[in-house]
């Protein structure tokens, strides 16, 4: 038995007093909401109407059903909505992920614009790697995140591609600290504190051949994870440094832009090609304000290659 | 760096030092000059002593028909029939080609340049012939540069020795003698590409082709290796020999930096495909192109 529809006609009976009233209004013929009432009346045993000339009276135990039943009707009324906005995902909680280094308030700004823009709907946020996003956002255990490029992309949507410029920490004291902004090429002789090349290997790489471009190529590789223990190892150590985005000031080491922004993270939102409902364009549209307003993002024009060598085996 | 005071100085010697470095770690000895082509500061490793130049000569070749075709003694659009027969024997370009060509002079060049055509190379010679090419780099004020036979007599006394493995037995090898084969400097064939860009071979219209013509080397294992930058712009010309490998070119930052750049190599190990001592070249490249953009 149905329990939910039964308990609706039930409650239609009960507010006609009347079951030729109530059929008319649930457009059933009588005989069969009668039949479906007395089914209702076997399944808990009691008799929920006096049925007599004038109509249909509720007996006290029709009553208690009466009060009882409309606190189920309303949950269930109440689950129906709530699914179905997930669904729609105007609500519910998206899973989504952030890299690394966007900052406290960049982060912060994230939550607060998606809850703006989607009442009743939660962000479940955790930090993830660029590598870890794309296997979950497959997976399907994620359904949005921000990520750093490049990054393997099959499968994946992306929104706007943002740039977000790295600079240089410095030992407090250190002789580069005393300017407003470094040139990279400055940094000759240093060693470069960088995450483990597994994290983003893509990403990994193209930093360093942004670094070599712009003339500075370290003299070794430390690998370091997360910003404190870089911290901390630049405060130890003069002649390591580390190429980051800016950090939330602390004592002991100091961060400086570099010269006309040579090296950049490129970062963007992505999500499962396909899903993306509602929620996810919220996502998207607070994370593109986020970043640029707080993580000092900015998009830059495409440019084609403007020196072509004969491997590239088109002259375009 | 040479010429300058005494910080800059500092700084080349430092690049040195480590490019000398990297040549050990690779497993070759290696020579090297580089040349900022518009002020001359230059970076250098043994770059005065003489090597043999194998197919890096080419590039004196295309300079020396270009420098012909502006004074009007060559025109560099003539037709030359090639028959299937006779060829010198190669693994690119019209060497391994099995029918009849017909080739302009500037086309065979293009063919010596890109995929280092042997055969077109010696149809280049012969057409332009040894001593234009000796007096063109004689009068370009590069007299250490020095043409003695064609790509065939190279190859033929490749052939003549057994082992190409053994280091006893390559030591012995005509063509691995400066002395006795092509030869030039690392600093001249920096200073032969210096000239190329700086129009001194010729000007106009025709320095522009010519340039373009060495921006077309098929293969980027050597100097290009160095300047993975999509915006960098690399030129040059390999030479390949049993131990040896060179490369000379130029890089063009879009900056407006341009820097000629050769560096010869002598690998310890016989092996004919060495990566790490091709990889070194980029390598060592790099190190004086960054050097010479921080003075």
């Amino acid at each position: 038995m149905d329990l939910l529809a039964h308990l609706r006609y039930f409650r239609v009976v009960a507010e006609e007093q009347h079951f030729g009233r109530a059929a008319l209004r649930l457009r059933l013929a009588q005989p069969s909401l009668s039949q479906r009432i007395q089914r209702l009346e076997r399944e808990f045993g009691v008799r929920l109407f006096d049925r007599g000339r004038g109509g249909a009276a509720l007996t006290p135990a029709g009553q208690l059903v009466l009060t009882q039943s409309e606190a189920v009707l309303d949950a269930a009324d109440r689950l129906h909505s709530v699914v179905g906005r997930l669904r729609d995902g105007e609500a519910g909680t998206l899973r989504a992920a952030v890299p690394a280094y966007l900052g406290g308030a960049t982060v912060a700004a994230l939550l607060t614009l998606f809850r703006e823009r989607s009442p009743g709907g939660e962000l479940d946020l955790r930090e993830l790697t660029t590598a870890e996003q794309t296997a979950e956002l497959a997976a399907g255990t994620l359904d949005a995140g921000i990520v750093r490029h490049p990054c393997l992309a099959s499968g994946l949507s992306f929104g706007p591609m943002l740039h977000q410029p790295l600079g240089v920490l410095l030992r407090d004291g250190d002789a580069l600290a005393a300017e407003a902004e470094v040139d990279l090429r400055a940094l000759s002789g240093r060693e470069l504190a960088m995450p483990p090349r597994t994290n983003s290997p893509a990403l990994h790489d193209e930093t360093l051949t942004a670094c070599a471009r712009h003339g500075f190529t370290p003299t070794a590789i430390r690998t370091v994870e997360g910003l404190d223990f870089t911290r901390a190892l630049i405060m130890a150590e003069a002649d390591l440094i580390a190429l980051i985005p800016a950090p939330p000031p602390e004592p002991g080491t100091a961060w400086r832009p570099l010269t006309s922004q040579p090296v950049t993270w490129r970062t963007s939102t992505a999500w499962r090609t396909g899903h993306d409902g509602p929620a996810v364009r919220i996502f998207t549209e607070a994370a593109d304000i986020a970043l640029r307003t707080h993580a000092h993002m900015y998009a830059a024009a495409a440019e084609r290659p403007r020196a072509a060598r004969p491997e590239t085996e088109f002259a375009l | 760096m040479r010429g300058n005071g005494s910080p800059a100085g500092a700084a080349a010697r430092r690049a040195a030092a480590r490019i000398t470095a990297a040549f050990a770690d690779a497993g070759v000895t290696g020579q090297l000059h580089a040349l900022d082509v518009d002020t001359g500061t230059s970076v250098s490793v043994t770059a005065t002593q003489l090597a043999p130049t194998s197919s890096l000569h080419k590039v004196c070749l295309l300079a020396a028909l270009y420098r012909e075709a502006a004074a009007g003694r060559l025109d560099r659009t003539r037709q030359v029939d090639i028959p299937a027969a006779g060829r010198t024997p190669g693994l690119s370009g019209i060497a391994v080609m099995r029918d009849a060509v017909r080739l302009s002079l500037r086309d065979l060049a293009t063919l010596a340049i890109a995929v280092s055509d042997n055969a077109a190379a010696d149809v280049l010679w012969r057409e332009v012939g040894i001593d234009t090419v000796n007096r063109a780099m004689a009068e370009l004020g590069l007299p250490d540069t020095v043409a003695v036979h064609d790509m065939t007599a190279i190859r033929n006394a490749l052939l003549a020795q057994p082992d190409l493995t053994d280091p006893a037995a390559l030591s012995g090898i005509s063509v691995l003698d400066p002395s006795r084969t092509n030869r030039s400097t690392p600093r001249q064939m920096a200073e032969l590409f210096a000239a190329i860009w700086r129009d001194e071979v010729c000007a106009g219209d025709l320095a522009a082709e010519l340039r373009s013509i060495l921006g077309l080397q098929a293969w980027s294992h050597r100097l290009a290796s160095g300047f993975p930058f999509d915006d960098v712009r690399v030129s040059g010309k390999t030479a390949t020999l049993p131990t040896v490998r060179h490369e000379a070119g130029v890089i063009e930052y879009p900056d407006g930096g341009r820097y000629a750049v050769a560096v010869f190599t002598r690998a310890a190990s016989t092996a004919a495909i060495l990566p790490a001592a091709d990889a070194v070249i980029g390598t060592a490249a790099r190190i004086a192109v960054d050097a010479l953009r921080t003075a």
